[in-house]
């Protein structure tokens, strides 16, 4: 009896161990969703941070979901020739598309035809990231924020920054918004590829760069970039040398953020949607998706936003972009 | 050289990496000879599954790929006339003709030899001095450059494969606004898309290559064989002699060199390469009118120049960690699955993985000479399948290479509509390879143009405050005037020889 007692004992003690963890992070699956592989639709080259970003949250919710998740690149349009083709996909919740602020960006200047939190929902968002602007560690005409300020005001109109093509951007509004609180005037040269923009800094051939920190952060660690402001209010610990928002007397410019978010369109069910909710949570949590996500300086801030949160989120940045939209004369 | 013989030896002792090295070389020599499936295709394929092999048999994966596959297109364009890829377009001008001739086996041999030898050229200037070269081309090439280069490059082979001048910048001027399509560079407004959002997204260029290389190549035998007119290609398995080879060694010299250049500026590439290496020689020889009907120069220049640009193209990515390309790009994606970061750093935290792909780099252009050789007795025979199932073959191929580009029918449709086009436009003697040209690098010049306009602050004249901006803008000038005093003496010439005749 003792030993029968004994075995009961060891196997509900092995049960307990190895199976209860993956009781409490494992989901029930509505209906048997997801029964096939989900695709996971990026609209940039897979090359870039999308990519690496799908490819890091797919494994991830393969883990959880015990479904593969397949990532497909349609590049285009500046990243909205997608869409349409996201929209016309069936409403099954087995396509999820992952797009950054500039999904929220067209949608707040009407240049795709569907509502941005009504047609195409957030699921969660995965990274959120702060941007800076760097310059050439061996520059000798300026060594910091206020020494660029200085020659910029100097120099009116001379000096040059490498940033991203598309008018109404979030990086064009914040560049924009940081030349009239420093009272300078920047040439910003447009740049389609990453790479073109890092190399023109590298180079020589603009002065300044403006860019997200972990997209850099190999040039960083190399010492071929050095940054010298960060568009926070404060000095985040990683950057604890770098002038802030507050130092500059810039605390008007608004704190627009890098944010990626997975997104499902109008039309699948509740109960599947929450599911792909909670998975994404979960898969969030993992140590190896936090451990990609510190890789690229995401733990900074606050990375990740629920469902709920992702909408008021994206709901306030629609209004922030809608607000100076107006202000340049880009809607009415 | 310890590192080199240091990552041979590791090469040479690990049976893995040696059955990843040879499924990428078969695997880029398949993908790059079949119309539309391009090493980019296979890369894309390729890239989730190397982030389970160890990091150096990752890169070298893609690296090889990069290899073979841009050889395998110059098999396509010199057997039916239908490139690879875009970077073997230039091969068809002299590759095809030479199989009309019967002369394939040759044909195929000069491309392998000289896509072998020009690729272990550059590899050995990138084992010599990756990172200075770099640097050079970093500071030394900003926007105003590349775009005089890319001017330059456009008015130089806007001439080529087309009957006059005029034609062949005409073909140029339909590439460029092909090319125009879609959103634009400077502050991203969509053009010309009538409320599509394909249209938004650009035509690409993949359709387009097939489509007016492929489809028009199947329409124009189709009309022949109806018309009973088609001379069926004869088999030539005769591998090019020593001889032969000599008499055009300053011409692959040059192609090399050539090749290298536009290999390592972001974007140009193996395409640009290709063409201008070929403009060059027809400009350079002293009987330019042989080209274009079988002349072994044109396959030489062509295929040393866009061999040479592969292992260029990897000098940004490994030494700046900039890629040029879409597949170096893509190959930037397997660094940075595997947590490493090509770039300023890689040759000092990585330098065994650097010189594991610089290794099998190397052995990758040998291997290419010693398939190619045994190839050139096999693969010609394919011009033994009947054209009834040769063409629609080639045609179901294409279809698939297109749809493939991005999972959409409407590229498809752009394939069918460019070949049906294709078809009166070469019947009429334009240039299908100057509308591809102007196309693919439309969308680059015009990129380059506009950053340059805002660096420049918006004064044409201030290109001509940049040395290496002047020289190249001056002598494409200086070409266009040349050219239209030639045609203008032309028809002079022969209006007064009527005048006379009367």
């Amino acid at each position: 009896m003792t030993i029968r007692m004994f075995k009961v004992a060891f196997i509900f003690g092995v049960f307990f161990v190895f199976a209860y963890p993956t009781m409490a992070e494992s989901l029930t699956k509505p209906g048997g969703f997801p029964k096939r592989t989900v695709t996971v639709m990026i609209t940039v080259g897979t090359a870039g941070g999308s990519g690496q970003l799908a490819r890091a949250w797919g494994a991830a919710m393969e883990k959880v979901t015990g479904t593969g998740f397949q990532v497909i690149s349609k590049p285009g349009g500046g990243g909205l020739a997608a869409i349409p083709d996201f929209m016309n996909r069936p409403a099954d919740g087995y396509t999820i598309l992952l797009q950054t602020d500039n999904l929220i960006s067209a949608g707040a200047a009407n240049k795709i035809d569907y509502a941005v939190g009504k047609d195409i929902i957030p699921l969660c968002v995965v990274q959120t990231t702060f941007n800076q602007i760097y310059i050439r560690p061996d520059e000798t005409r300026f060594s910091d924020w206020k020494s660029f300020v200085a020659y910029s005001k100097a120099n009116a109109g001379k000096v040059s920054m490498g940033n991203i093509a598309r008018e109404g951007s979030m990086e064009r509004i914040l560049a924009n918004a940081m030349q009239k609180a420093a009272g300078i005037k920047v040439k910003q040269i447009s740049f389609d590829k990453p790479a073109n923009r890092y190399g023109a800094l590298l180079g020589g051939h603009v002065d300044i760069l403006f860019e997200q920190p972990g997209d850099v952060k190999k040039f960083l660690k190399a010492k071929k970039m050095k940054p010298i402001l960060t568009f926070l209010p404060n000095r985040p610990e990683a950057f604890s040398g770098v002038t802030s928002l507050t130092d500059a007397g810039m605390p008007d410019v608004p704190s627009l953020m890098k944010t990626r978010v997975l997104w499902v369109r109008k039309g699948v069910s509740e109960e599947r949607k929450s599911y792909l909710e909670k998975a994404c949570a979960i898969a969030f949590k993992s140590e190896e998706f936090q451990g990609f996500n510190k890789k690229k300086y995401m733990h900074i801030g606050r990375s990740f936003y629920n469902a709920p949160d992702a909408q008021g989120l994206i709901m306030e940045m629609i209004a922030t972009y809608r607000s100076n939209y107006k202000k340049m004369g880009l809607i009415k | 050289m310890e590192n080199f013989f240091s990552a041979l030896q590791a090469f040479i002792s690990d049976p893995i990496g040696i059955m990843y090295f040879f499924a990428a070389l078969f695997g880029g020599l398949i993908f790059g000879s079949i119309p539309g499936l391009s090493t980019i295709t296979l890369a894309a394929i390729v890239l989730p599954f190397t982030a389970l092999m160890e990091p150096l048999h990752a890169i070298m994966v893609f690296a090889v790929m990069y290899v073979s596959g841009c050889y395998g297109g110059a098999v396509t364009a010199i057997l039916f006339n239908i490139p690879g890829s875009p970077n073997n377009a230039p091969t068809v001008f002299d590759g095809y003709p030479m199989t009309l001739k019967g002369e394939s086996g040759k044909a195929i041999g000069a491309a392998i030899m000289c896509s072998a030898i020009g690729g272990v050229a550059s590899v050995i200037l990138m084992m010599i001095a990756t990172g200075p070269i770099a640097n050079w081309a970093l500071k030394a090439f900003g926007p105003p450059e590349i775009f005089a280069l890319i001017f330059f490059g456009l008015i130089i082979v806007g001439s080529v494969g087309a009957k006059s001048p005029w034609k062949g910048w005409l073909s140029v001027s339909i590439g460029l606004m092909l090319a125009t399509i879609g959103v634009d560079p400077a502050v991203g407004e969509t053009r010309f898309d009538f409320g599509s959002s394909f249209l938004m997204g650009g035509i690409g260029f993949v359709p387009l290559v097939l489509g007016f290389f492929a489809v028009s190549e199947i329409l124009v035998q189709g009309h022949r064989i109806a018309a009973g007119m088609r001379l069926p290609p004869k088999i030539g398995v005769d591998f090019p002699s020593l001889i032969e080879f000599w008499k055009l060694k300053v011409a692959m010299i040059r192609s090399i060199f050539l090749g290298f250049f536009a290999g390592i500026l972001p974007g140009i590439g193996a395409i640009l390469a290709a063409f201008l290496s070929y403009s060059v020689a027809v400009r350079l020889s002293n009987k330019p009118e042989k080209f274009g009907t079988g002349e072994l120069e044109g396959v030489v220049a062509s295929e040393s120049a866009n061999n040479a640009a592969t292992g260029a193209a990897m000098i940004p990515l490994l030494a700046l960690g900039l890629p040029g390309g879409a597949l170096t790009a893509v190959m930037m994606g397997a660094f940075e699955i595997h947590g490493l970061e090509p770039g300023p750093l890689v040759f000092a935290t990585n330098i065994d993985l650097i010189w594991g792909v610089f290794v099998a780099m190397l052995i990758a252009n040998l291997a290419i000479f010693v398939l190619g050789y045994m190839e050139t007795k096999t693969i010609v025979h394919l011009l033994r399948v009947p054209f009834s199932f040769l063409g629609p073959s080639i045609i179901l191929i294409s279809t698939i290479g297109a749809y493939a580009l991005r999972n959409t029918i409407l590229d498809v449709w752009v394939m069918f509509i460019a070949g049906f086009a294709g078809y009166f436009l070469r019947r009429w003697n334009y240039s299908m390879a100057g509308i591809v040209i102007g196309a693919i690098l439309g969308k680059l010049g015009e990129s380059a143009f506009v950053k340059s306009m805002q660096i420049l602050d918006y004064n044409y004249f201030n290109f001509f405050e940049r040395p290496i901006c002047a020289v190249l803008l001056s002598l494409a000038l200086a070409s266009v005037l040349v050219g239209g005093l030639r045609i203008a003496w032309s028809e002079k010439t022969s209006f007064v020889k009527g005048l006379l005749d009367r």
